[in-house]
């Protein structure tokens, strides 16, 4: 069974006089485990199509469904809690929370678990300490966004990604910011996640080397997608 | 100690990071408080003040000289120093009132003259000890008997100025030598201020010629109704049969102090509906900037995972932390713009008695209430605003 169905999505905008058809009937099916990446120019609908998977908007047509139960029938709580407890975002932009430090921006995703479940995952800190740790902020854990550079932002946002234990990271171009080496590490992390833990991947790309280490790709142009390959 | 990372302390981070403008919200919020404590405060000190010497008195029609009705609430609600008299032969008539149980007279002579008197300015009562109800209660429980001819109880308050305490001391009363033989206790009425004589020693003080006086007279004549005569009735028909003197029931003791109450209860009013609009407005604006600049925040909080009323608890601890420090503040400074004030303030440096601690409290729960709510209701709106964010939309929006 597969963890995730995705039947004839799509997503129209209605915008001043005229219609934009930023998805377009794309049908996808994820087995848990995988992971895909999907490479396509800006406005092709690459971003759009994670955000209906992850919840943050729903498709005009299709349905999309997770172990089986339609996302598309959840309500506002509902869809919270599956992105609570299912999805890991990275978004595009800085995503970090200005007021908290690395560690809280990582213990947010517990915070509102924990108030939904007080039982659900104690208080994280040992946990968030760790993720800083895998992607190199050892020695920033105190630190707040502004005292962090862009790449650091981006490798705090990366790791709180993982805090919930998601099935499914969602990333929207994650080392955008990143020099090389440290596009490079952020990789092996996401490759060993995926690996060690099960954890499955849809990663949006302008990257053609990155997309070609995930085991399917696609590519988007004008909201319909194509398999490229297949590993 | 650790800090816990919660709700909480994430809403005191976010307070902090406006501190500018959360202490101006909060500046308002102890304002409205404070003006609501220290109305609420100063219309209950009086009417408690009113209602408690009215119930100590004991009696239900004060009979008054034509005229002075202002004075006998004066001296006996505001501890002035006040004399008045009419002429003996009213309580006989008073007596023979349908509805007239008891009725026991009490006259005030006022301790001006320094030849005549060893004491600062203060009333003389003197009172009638065998038909007396209302200086009796008082002397049972402290003196246990009667006064003697020659012998002075003071009132509570006096008790500082004659330095009447511990030992039994001799002042001059009126040309005559008083033994003060004790210190009653405090009755929360205008005569805490009194000095209490038995009236046999009238004939003695008439005799010094210092008490501008004459003989036979009276200040105020004290009634009780008979059970099921209504005290209106018996009180116009007090006033109808004796022209030169005029009578007061209980329930209308400190009208005259209510009226004036009620004006200054009007501005009041009106000062706090001001400064709870204002509030209420101000809340409004800060939460509205706060809506508009967190809405990317928003968006993030519910794509990992927040639901909406995780973000609307997030908000309404800010709105309650300000709320509540304003309100805190407030009361505190209500309360002590209160007791400074009715220092100088005429209605309630004259007025006895004070708040207790149980209604002190009651004031500031109330303040805290009134103030934490006029910060909910303005942050409302924008909070309805900031719980409808959708995530998407919310963190493109900004």
């Amino acid at each position: 069974m597969a963890l995730l169905v995705l039947d004839n999505i799509a997503k129209v905008y209605e915008a001043v006089g005229e219609t934009i058809r930023a998805v377009g009937g794309v049908s996808l099916a994820v087995e848990k485990g995988e992971f895909i990446s999907i490479v396509g120019h800006s406005g092709s609908g690459k971003t759009t199509l994670l955000s209906i998977i992850g919840g943050l908007c729903r498709p005009t047509s299709g349905s999309i469904l997770y172990n089986d139960s339609d996302i598309g029938a959840l309500d506002s709580d509902g869809l919270a809690k599956y992105r609570a407890e299912r999805i890991g975002f990275m978004f595009q932009f800085a995503s970090l929370l200005p007021v908290l430090t690395a560690k809280e921006n990582l213990m947010l995703p517990l915070l509102f678990q924990g108030a939904r479940d007080r039982s659900a995952k104690g208080d994280g800190e040992q946990k968030a300490e760790e993720l800083l740790r895998r992607v190199g902020l050892a020695d920033k854990i105190n630190a707040y966004p502004a005292q962090l550079s862009g790449g650091q932002q981006r490798r705090v946002a990366i790791a709180r990604a993982f805090m919930n234990d998601p099935e499914i990271i969602l990333a929207d171009e994650p080392t955008g910011d990143l020099d090389e080496q440290t596009e490079e590490d952020m990789m092996r992390f996401f490759q060993a996640m995926n690996r060690e833990q099960g954890v499955t991947f849809i990663m949006v790309t302008h990257n053609r080397d990155l997309a070609s280490r995930a085991s399917r790709q696609f590519s988007m142009t004008h909201g319909a997608h194509e398999e490229l390959a297949r590993a | 100690m650790k800090n816990r990372f919660s709700l909480f302390s994430f809403a005191l981070k976010n307070i902090r990071r406006k501190a500018v403008r959360s202490t101006m919200l909060a500046s308002a919020i102890m304002l409205l408080t404070a003006s609501i404590v220290f109305a609420v405060s100063f219309i209950t000190r009086v009417h408690s003040g009113i209602s408690l010497m009215t119930s100590r008195l004991g009696a239900d029609i004060m009979v008054v000289p034509t005229g002075s009705r202002g004075a006998a609430e004066e001296v006996l609600l505001e501890n002035k120093v006040k004399s008045f008299y009419m002429d003996g032969s009213v309580l006989d008539r008073v007596r023979n009132i349908e509805g007239v149980e008891e009725v026991t007279a009490q006259t005030y002579l006022v301790t001006l003259s320094a030849l005549c008197c060893s004491v600062p300015e203060s009333i003389v009562v003197a009172f009638d000890q065998k038909s007396d109800f209302i200086v009796r209660p008082w002397l049972t429980e402290k003196l246990g008997r009667p006064l003697k001819k020659g012998e002075a109880i003071v009132g509570h308050e006096s008790a500082f100025n004659i330095t009447v305490g511990l030992v039994e001391i001799d002042s001059m009363l009126f040309g005559n030598v008083f033994r003060m033989v004790g210190v009653l206790d405090k009755t929360g009425t205008g005569l805490d201020n009194a000095i209490f004589i038995s009236d046999e020693n009238i004939t003695d003080i008439l005799r010094s010629g210092t008490a501008g006086i004459k003989p036979g007279q009276v200040s105020i004549a004290f009634v009780k109704v008979r059970k099921g005569y209504d005290p209106k009735l018996v009180a116009n028909a007090v006033e109808n049969n004796i022209l030169e003197a005029d009578a007061v029931m209980r329930k209308d003791i400190g009208k005259r102090i209510i009226q004036t109450l009620r004006d200054v209860s009007g501005i009041f009013t009106a000062a706090v509906v001001l400064a709870a609009l204002l509030s209420g407005f101000l809340a409004w604006t800060v939460f509205s900037a706060v809506a508009n600049e967190r809405a990317r925040e928003v968006g993030i909080m519910r794509a990992i995972g927040a639901r909406e009323s995780d973000v609307v608890r997030l908000f309404l601890w800010e709105v309650f932390l300000i709320g509540i420090a304003g309100s805190v503040l407030g009361i505190i400074g209500g309360t002590a713009l209160s007791v400074m004030l009715a220092r100088s303030f005429i209605l309630l440096k004259d007025l006895a008695g004070d708040l207790g601690i149980a209604v002190r409290a009651l004031i500031a729960v109330a303040g805290l209430i009134g103030g934490v709510a006029v910060c909910v209701i303005g942050a409302l709106s924008p909070l309805r605003r900031i719980k409808k964010l959708e995530p998407l939309g919310a963190m493109k929006e900004a």
